[in-house]
């Protein structure tokens, strides 16, 4: 029973925080109802990457990729079948005959993802530290390598474009949701703690019989389901797709919401990426308006330096504020809400 | 399929070679001494390229006075930056540093973007590099010559240098083991501006080639050789020079060949072909072929 | 606590600032234009082509406006070279209140990143340099085109490369990155096949490729070869010339409207630069009135004469609309696409007369042919292909 109340708390809260946002946002512009809708996403991708990076240290640049390989078969689920036989010969009739519903379709993406992480997984994520990096960088690469020449699937370089705007803030809202309470209830639970441990110290956490190649690969399998959710997400937002739709730049803005939130801080991550998406949608007119273009990413870049300089730790380190203690009351007691 | 054909592809191969390997020297100098992936390496290259046109294009200096300065300017640039934004980072766990550097590369992109514009630029090689020069079996262009034979030089001439003098084998000592090397005397912020300097100076060196080569520079054509310069020198070995040298020849062979030999259609997979081999040799070969291992990598 | 109100403030701050956009007031006309400003290859066709726009809008405002003194206001965005900005700038034009018609894009593959969004908005979204002749059926009745369709200028230089230069066998290079390029091939190699020519290899590049050593290997090794069809953009048009030159290949090069750009003739140099064809749209060769008016108007506005044919197409693509508003006698966007889809003959084109007959939104209009010799760029001929 009392580990049920906190659930229905919370599903209370998320049920009120979306009739807020709808009523804040039904008065709004279509552009400006898209921005919300990036920030949302945004906060997906930087909350799940923090489950891969922040939880169990793995130094991932690989979200691009997720998101890429989910937001084409969203794409290709959703899309109407008149349309694909047209756009995409190579494609199985099995796949041209299907127009599935978009929630559907984004969680088949999101899996697809996640069975690609695992597959690529067990090798890759023997690597540490920077190679790591590389190497999940190379994949963003070889994904794009394989959806620029596997035209009959995807197009090819051209990409796919005209796709129904079937994003709405609602959708999004529900994923983050979700992604958020996931993410939470994962790092105040055993398994979160064992990533904590692998994080912290992997020789003593596999000496203390954590399955350390296991929890690592598993970790970055559920950050690739969210990344490729988002990814579908983010695809029907801009209503199109092309193999450089997600790239090394997005990847390095992750990083920086992650870092910068504080690595393993969920709240901070939240706080980031909503702050630093909505920061350079702002000052995009004023880029554009003074001819500066670039400024926006070049003062990004200089923020993070100065952050890993004076407070590498980042905004929260791996502590989440205590204004979200009062949920936890009823849950299991003693939960550790910071890491030294 | 003929001879010439292939021939000339091996050519190109060792030209491109030539280039990835100037930048994996660079990669690997920076690396062995402060455990860093320096990714704003490959902007290095790019001002080294931008460097060369305004030195042609506007101060018209003759090409040979114009590599000395382009050289230089690069290794100012890599000692700017490795006062700035790395060594306040020294210590740190090595993912911090990794993310500066890629703050670093995107801080420098977007300023070359700001002040020069997205745009294409035509890089200009004086004429007298421009004729082709007959190798009995096949013809190559003077700036190809140039290419190789500046590599060469280049290498031989930093290697003679680590291993002979005194400032080289303090180099050595330092990247062998830093905290010794300081219990001896040696300057450590001394060492590793010099390895700054030098891997800066020859990535702006390969940057140059890569202009005189294609004829286009922009902004953005840093990353994709730096990265590939990366691959190189893991493949060769991170931490020893003579493998970077090694690991850029491989790859620029090897990515040329790869297009070159096989059907059309799969020209397009070159990247995917580059990086697949990075995991491939980390996974396999973590040390590369020449490296030793200095610390755990997988 | 701060830090989630700062937060808030901050999300509030950014939503005002993202709502404070242009908001028009009743009298002026809004047309926005998108266009490739900043980066890329494209820039070297978008930047005239907004000239162009720019330059027609003026001398419309000049001479009193249209609909009885209202003014024309450019809203000009800027897709910075990469397609998702184009949707984004897109949704943005489509947010400006009372904007009457969407301008813009050299490109077919950014047409189709931008216009679905004019589509789904009911504006008319008019491409000065989007050359598909698919792009109507692919986006649907919003899609109007002011330049020839990619088949026409193919046909024209398919026709050219056998009939006049008498080539036989060609090797043809395809840009797999872009709609635009993928296109060109088709119908060239369709077109020159149905003459009777052979086609000796078929190879593929991308257009972020800058060494095509191996590309040029395999031309060297084609037996018989007479010629190449380069079908490229502004990105790759000159390292291509470049390669092939530098390689001691003198055959003719043949193109598209992509080659359209100082960057063939600036990046090889003179002395490769020579014996390349394209064609592209005829503006360079007309002598009729409206032309010679441009020409001045442009050179007197920004200093140099018009770059390319591009920044005819930009000047004919808002003279277009302006013309389609007159016709209407309203800016609403709906009648506007009424009045564009019924023009029957839009004369004072300087790329050439628009119509739009039979339904279709692909003009049928000359096609120029340019021949580069020794650096410098010339009328060769002007042609209309037997369709």
């Amino acid at each position: 029973m009392s580990a049920v109340l906190p659930l229905v708390r919370v599903a209370v809260i998320a049920v009120l925080g979306w009739l807020l946002l709808l009523a804040a946002t039904s008065g709004l512009d279509p552009y400006t109802v898209s921005i919300i809708g990036f920030v949302g996403t945004n906060i997906i991708l930087a909350v799940s990457l923090n489950i891969t990076n922040g939880f169990v240290g793995l130094f991932s640049l690989g979200h691009p990729a997720f998101m890429t390989l989910g937001g084409y078969l969203t794409a290709i689920l959703v899309m109407a079948p008149a349309r694909k036989a047209v756009m995409l010969k190579s494609l199985p009739d099995v796949l041209v005959a299907q127009q599935w519903p978009f929630f559907p379709a984004l969680l088949v993406g999101g899996l697809f993802a996640a069975a690609a992480a695992t597959l690529v997984g067990f090798p890759v994520l023997r690597l540490r530290g920077h190679y790591l990096a590389v190497a999940t960088l190379g994949l963003i690469f070889i994904v794009q390598s394989f959806a620029v020449n596997m035209s009959g699937l995807t197009r090819g370089a051209l990409g796919l474009s005209g796709l129904p705007a079937l994003t709405s803030v609602s959708w999004v809202y529900l994923f983050a949701v979700v992604t958020v309470y996931v993410s939470w209830r994962l790092k105040h639970s055993s398994l979160g703690r064992t990533m904590l441990a692998i994080r912290e110290n992997e020789l003593a956490a596999a000496c203390l019989g954590i399955r350390v190649a296991r929890t690592r690969v598993m970790s970055f399998a559920l950050g690739a389901f969210f990344a490729g959710v988002a990814g579908g997400l983010w695809v029907h937002l801009v209503t199109l797709i092309s193999p450089h739709s997600f790239t090394f730049l997005l990847a390095f803005q992750l990083v920086v919401m992650v870092v910068l939130g504080g690595t393993g801080s969920i709240t901070g991550a939240v706080l980031v990426a909503v702050v630093l998406t909505v920061a350079t949608e702002a000052l995009r007119p004023a880029e554009e308006a003074a001819g500066l273009f670039g400024a926006s990413q070049m003062t990004i870049a200089v923020v993070v330096v100065l952050v890993l300089i004076f407070r590498p730790a980042g905004l929260f380190g791996s502590a989440e504020p205590n204004l979200f203690a009062w949920l936890h009351r009823g849950a299991r007691a003693s939960l550790p809400t910071s890491n030294p | 399929m003929t001879s010439a054909y292939i021939l000339s592809q091996i050519a190109n191969g060792v030209i491109l070679g030539s280039m990835y390997a100037l930048v994996a020297i660079g990669f690997t100098m920076i690396y062995s001494i402060v455990r860093l992936i320096n990714f704003a390496h490959g902007d290095i290259f790019t001002i080294g390229a931008f460097t060369t046109l305004a030195c042609i294009a506007l101060a018209k200096l003759p090409f040979p006075v114009a590599i000395v300065v382009v050289v230089a300017a690069g290794a100012l640039t890599g000692m700017v930056i490795e006062r700035i934004a790395f060594r306040p980072m020294r210590g740190a766990p090595q993912v911090t540093g990794f993310i500066a550097s890629l703050a670093v590369a995107i801080f420098l992109e977007n300023l070359a973007v700001m002040t020069m514009s997205a745009q294409p630029r035509t890089f200009l090689v004086p004429d007298y590099l421009n004729g082709l020069v007959d190798l009995g079996l096949m013809s190559v262009r003077m700036i190809d010559l140039m290419i190789v034979l500046l590599a060469i030089v280049l290498t031989i001439a930093l290697v003679l240098f680590v291993r002979f003098t005194k400032v080289g084998v303090a180099m050595r000592a330092t990247a062998e083991n830093y905290d010794v090397a300081r219990l001896m005397g040696i300057n450590i912020n001394r060492m590793i501006m010099l390895a700054f300097a030098i891997g800066s100076g020859l990535a702006a060196v390969s940057g140059l080639m890569w202009g005189s080569k294609y004829g286009q520079i922009s902004p953005f054509m840093g990353l994709l050789p730096g990265l590939k310069a990366f691959v190189a020198a893991v493949i060769g070995g991170v931490g020893s020079i003579p493998g970077a040298v090694l690991g850029g020849y491989l790859l620029g062979l090897s990515e040329v060949l790869f297009v070159a030999l096989l059907p059309p259609e799969y020209s397009g997979y070159r990247n995917a072909f580059v990086f697949g081999a990075l995991i491939i040799v980390l996974l396999v070969m973590p040390n590369g072929l020449l490296g030793r291992n200095t610390e755990a990598r997988a | 606590m701060p830090n989630w109100k700062l937060g808030l403030a901050a999300l509030a701050a950014g939503l005002m600032l993202a709502t404070s956009g242009p908001a028009s007031a009743a009298d002026p006309i809004d047309i926005a234009a998108l266009y490739n400003i900043s980066s890329g290859g494209l820039a070297s066709l978008d930047g005239p082509s907004l000239n162009g726009v720019n330059l027609k809008a003026k001398m419309i405002n000049d001479a009193g406006g249209l609909l009885g003194g209202r003014m024309i206001k450019v809203t000009a965005i800027d897709t910075k070279d990469d397609t998702r900005e184009a949707a984004t700038a897109a949704q943005r034009a489509v947010a400006i209140s009372g904007l009457t018609a969407g301008i813009g894009h050299s490109d077919t593959t950014f047409a189709l990143a931008s216009a679905p969004l004019f589509q789904s908005a009911g504006i008319p979204f008019v491409t000065s340099g989007a050359t598909s002749p698919d792009l109507p059926a692919m986006v649907g009745s919003e899609m109007f085109l002011v330049p020839f369709g990619d088949d026409v200028q193919a046909h024209a230089m398919a026709e050219y490369a056998y009939n006049t230069l008498g080539l036989r066998n060609i090797v043809v290079w395809t840009d797999n990155a872009m709609d635009y390029t993928t296109g060109l091939s088709r119908y060239f190699i369709e077109r020159f096949k149905a003459l009777g020519g052979k086609v000796a290899l078929e190879d593929i590049y991308m257009t972020t490729d800058q060494d095509f050593s191996a590309l040029v290997g395999r031309l060297q090794a084609a037996p018989d070869v007479d010629g190449v069809f380069a079908s490229s953009g502004p990105d790759t048009a000159g390292i291509i010339v470049k390669q092939i030159r530098e390689a001691g290949i003198d055959l003719p090069i043949m193109a598209g409207d992509g080659f359209d750009t100082d960057l063939v003739t600036s990046v090889p140099g003179p002395k490769f630069a020579t014996n390349i064809y394209f064609t592209t749209h005829a503006y360079v060769g007309l002598e009729t009135g409206p032309a010679k008016e441009f020409r001045a108007a442009y050179e007197k506005e920004y200093g140099n004469p018009p770059e390319n044919a591009f920044a005819a197409l930009g000047y004919d693509a808002m003279g277009l609309v302006a013309d389609a508003i007159k016709r209407a006698g309203s800016a609403d966007p709906k009648a506007v696409t009424k009045a564009l889809a019924a023009t029957s003959g839009y004369a004072d084109a300087v790329t050439g007369a628009i119509a739009y007959v039979n339904g279709s939104r692909v003009p049928s209009k000359p096609v120029a042919v340019m021949h580069v010799v020794d650096g410098v760029m010339s009328l060769d001929s002007t042609v209309t292909p037997q369709n």
